[in-house]
């Protein structure tokens, strides 16, 4: 077996964790942390990309804009979590369900 | 990306930047500021479409491959629509007025990236944006709908952009480009489809979950019913729209899904418009909430523009692209309808509602005629749409699906009529008692798409031939 | 070659860990952790650009954002614990799962190596973001405004109530 199919198998099972995560919390934090995970096992899997086809300059490149972007979604996500903790005090997803139909 | 249409993105972002400086003391001119941006944005785009000369060359001289005008020109016209009705709207002294005109024009910047854009990552890169601009616009009135809407529409979305990611790694290994030409390229060549079409499949999935179709459709009715009114109106005539939508069609361009290529994704994706044709229209029939039934209504309509994608055909496709364009300005329409009523009546819910003809004249009117459009009630435009993308599937012997389309598209009359025999007419109820119209200036949006409508109805051939160059463009 | 792989296991262990938390404390320490790992990760392949940026803003400033929330409803959090028996049923989920892909994954993975077109490689990281991704760098200004007007529109100062 070759670095690269090692490689994005751990990936794979990282994602896995991170999706598990998502689909059985109802915490939003826990549920944050899962998307992180997922995020980051795509980060991997795109520089392991680019070091399979020796274009290591241009995963890097995508992979700064990646983490700004990620940097703001986290934000949002926790600026989301906070104010309605504010407003309901609460951190459960499935609490919300004044919309129902 | 298009350098042609690179003003239309720079110009709201500088607007977007200094309202938050120049309405500091006077939150009025941020209304002002954004309106004149999209207005003169919106001239100019008209005055690079509809010279009388660019008619009279069967609009040839059209720059670049013609959609993104187009879809520019929707983006504007819903922009410039949802900022005039919350120029009235929006409650005095809500404290982040300004922020909200400045993420208004942040998303509309952010859509006419993403509609010009050549390239897989920086597609993605706008529609994170997007995505970030719409949580912050939902929760505007700090509702409970508001926040849950946003964090339902958080938690399905961004699973679907690590989806995308592993796609774009996917095409770097096996494209060695992410630019939407090496794909067109690659897809037209004999070479061997294998990981191309796979990666595809991945983006394909992550967009298809991005624009609510059936499966992956938890988030929407929840966002659109608790967004703040006018936003509803902007996310689901325009930002879901431009996010999903757009690019699952011109995926299903550049992978040519009319000629045979990539047979099973393209399967897999008429399937999947179909169900969401069928649920959207059955869910439609027992809401009781106006926002709510809109809601399902809109997963129904993107249904058959996903199905037209999936399909493929040059007529297909031009079907999709007038579908979504019709599809903006009715949905459009009946949420700031929706909007008016919750302001002049208080309430959304059908039950309490009743006989609101009386009272708000105009509203009901400019209801009908989006409805019968949404319907595919011929002169109005939605029936052009809706009689390509199933005369597209009669073409190509997809005889069951063309007939069910058919079938759901009744079922679509069926419950706008309950739903405006429940709102609009029969008996006066103590909410019509109670209210009365709207101002003028709330009107004045969803006439101006009513006008639309009739207009893009009545003078079809001529947005034909445009459409016409549209998929002669994107497709060769 | 073992250095690298022992990277890969030891961020899907602090993956892991990061889930199976009972704190939510412990939880955002996990995901620097495995942040960490990421960018060690980035060093090893070469990519050091990467690295340092994952370091600085993913381990750095997403922990610091991580910890002021959790802090934030940590009393609420520990009144209420959710049921962890989904938790704890992970490792085994996740074992399942490493075995089951085990026959599967790697053969598949191995045969899309088998697909890659070999790049130039050449150039230095500013060329690559000035030449060929610029876009994107207009997208990364429009995603700190909207950032930017996101947090202002969430968090309004209210000055007249």
């Amino acid at each position: 077996m070759n670095v690269f199919a090692l490689d994005w198998y751990l990936i794979a099972l990282i994602m896995f964790i991170g999706f598990y995560c998502m689909l059985a919390s109802r915490s939003i934090v826990r549920q944050l942390v899962g998307l992180e995970i997922v995020s980051k096992a795509a980060m991997l899997a795109l520089i392991s990309a680019g070091a399979l086809t020796n274009n290591l300059v241009y995963a890097q490149a995508i992979l700064i804009t990646m983490i700004v972007i990620e940097v703001v979604v986290v934000a949002t996500g926790l600026a989301l979590l906070v104010k309605n903790f504010r407003l309901h005090g609460a951190a459960d997803i499935w609490n919300l369900d004044s919309l129902k139909g | 990306m298009d350098k042609g249409l690179l003003a239309y993105l720079l110009i709201p972002l500088f607007t977007a930047v200094l309202i938050p400086f120049i309405a500091r003391n006077r939150p009025r001119l941020a209304d002002i500021f954004a309106n004149v941006t999209l207005l003169a944005g919106l001239v100019n785009l008209l005055w690079l479409a509809l010279r009388p000369s660019v008619i009279a060359g069967g609009f040839a001289d059209i720059p670049g491959d013609a959609l993104s005008l187009l879809l520019v020109a929707a983006v504007y016209l819903v922009g410039l629509c949802v900022t005039f009705f919350s120029a009235y709207f929006m409650e005095e002294g809500l404290p982040n007025r300004q922020a909200y005109y400045s993420l208004i024009l942040t998303s509309i910047a952010a859509m006419t990236g993403v509609v010009t854009t050549g390239d897989f990552f920086t597609l993605y890169v706008f529609i994170e944006v997007l995505a970030v601009t719409s949580f912050a616009l939902i929760t505007t009135d700090d509702s409970a709908g508001g926040i849950e809407g946003a964090i339902k529409y958080f938690f399905l979305t961004f699973p679907a952009s690590a989806l995308i990611m592993v796609g774009i790694a996917i095409f770097m290994i096996s494209l060695g480009s992410l630019s939407f030409d090496s794909l067109r390229v690659y897809m037209s060549s004999d070479m061997p489809d294998g990981p191309v079409v796979f990666a595809s499949a991945l983006i394909m999935l992550g967009f298809l979950i991005k624009s609510g179709v059936v499966p992956f459709h938890a988030w929407t009715p929840d966002a659109y019913q608790g967004s703040y009114a006018p936003v509803s109106a902007h996310l689901a005539g325009i930002v879901t729209k431009i996010s999903g939508v757009y690019a699952v069609v011109k995926l299903a361009t550049l992978l040519r899904f009319f000629d045979g290529r990539a047979q099973a994704l393209s399967e897999l994706v008429m399937f999947l418009g179909l169900l969401s044709i069928a649920v959207g229209a059955i869910a439609a029939l027992r809401q009781t909430s106006f926002k709510r039934m809109l809601a399902f209504s809109s997963i129904s309509q993107v249904g058959y523009i996903v199905l037209a994608a999936g399909l493929g055909t040059p007529l297909a496709i031009m079907g999709a692209v007038f579908h979504l364009i019709n599809h903006a300005t009715f949905k459009t329409t009946l949420f700031l309808n929706s909007a008016s009523l919750e302001k002049a009546a208080g309430t959304t819910d059908m039950d309490k509602l009743g006989g609101m003809e009386h009272a708000m004249p105009w509203t009901s009117w400019t209801s009908v005629i989006a409805l019968l459009s949404t319907a595919g009630v011929p002169p109005l435009s939605g029936f052009w749409s809706k009689l390509l993308i199933i005369l597209a599937l009669w073409e190509s012997g997809l005889k069951t699906y063309a007939v069910l389309a058919l079938l759901f598209s009744i079922v679509t009359l069926a419950y706008f009529m309950i739903m405006q025999r429940k709102v609009f007419f029969g008996r006066k109820s103590p909410a019509a008692e109670r209210s009365s119209e709207v101002s003028a200036p709330l009107l004045a949006p969803a006439v101006l798409m009513c006008g639309v409508i009739v207009a893009l109805g009545l003078l079809f051939p001529y947005f034909y031939q445009y459409v016409k160059v549209v998929a002669e463009r994107i497709i060769l | 070659m073992i250095y690298h792989t022992l990277l890969f296991v030891l961020t899907a262990v602090f993956a892991l860990w990061a889930v199976m938390a009972r704190k939510l404390l412990t939880s955002a320490i996990m995901l620097a952790l495995v942040s960490i790992t990421v960018s060690l990760i980035f060093f090893d392949f070469g990519a050091p650009w990467a690295g340092v940026f994952e370091l600085s803003v993913c381990a750095g400033l997403i922990t610091v954002l991580f910890i002021g929330a959790v802090s934030l409803i940590r009393d609420h959090d520990e009144k209420r614990p959710e049921n962890r028996s989904r938790f704890h049923a992970l490792p085994l989920a996740a074992a399942i799962f490493a075995i089951a892909a085990w026959f599967y994954l790697p053969a598949f993975f191995e045969e899309l190596a088998g697909w890659a077109r070999v790049g130039n490689g050449g150039g230095t990281i500013g060329l690559a973001l000035w030449e060929m991704r610029r876009p994107d760098l207009l997208g990364q200004v429009l995603m700190l405004a909207a950032g930017v007007f996101m947090i202002k529109s969430i968090f309004p100062r209210r000055t007249q109530k």
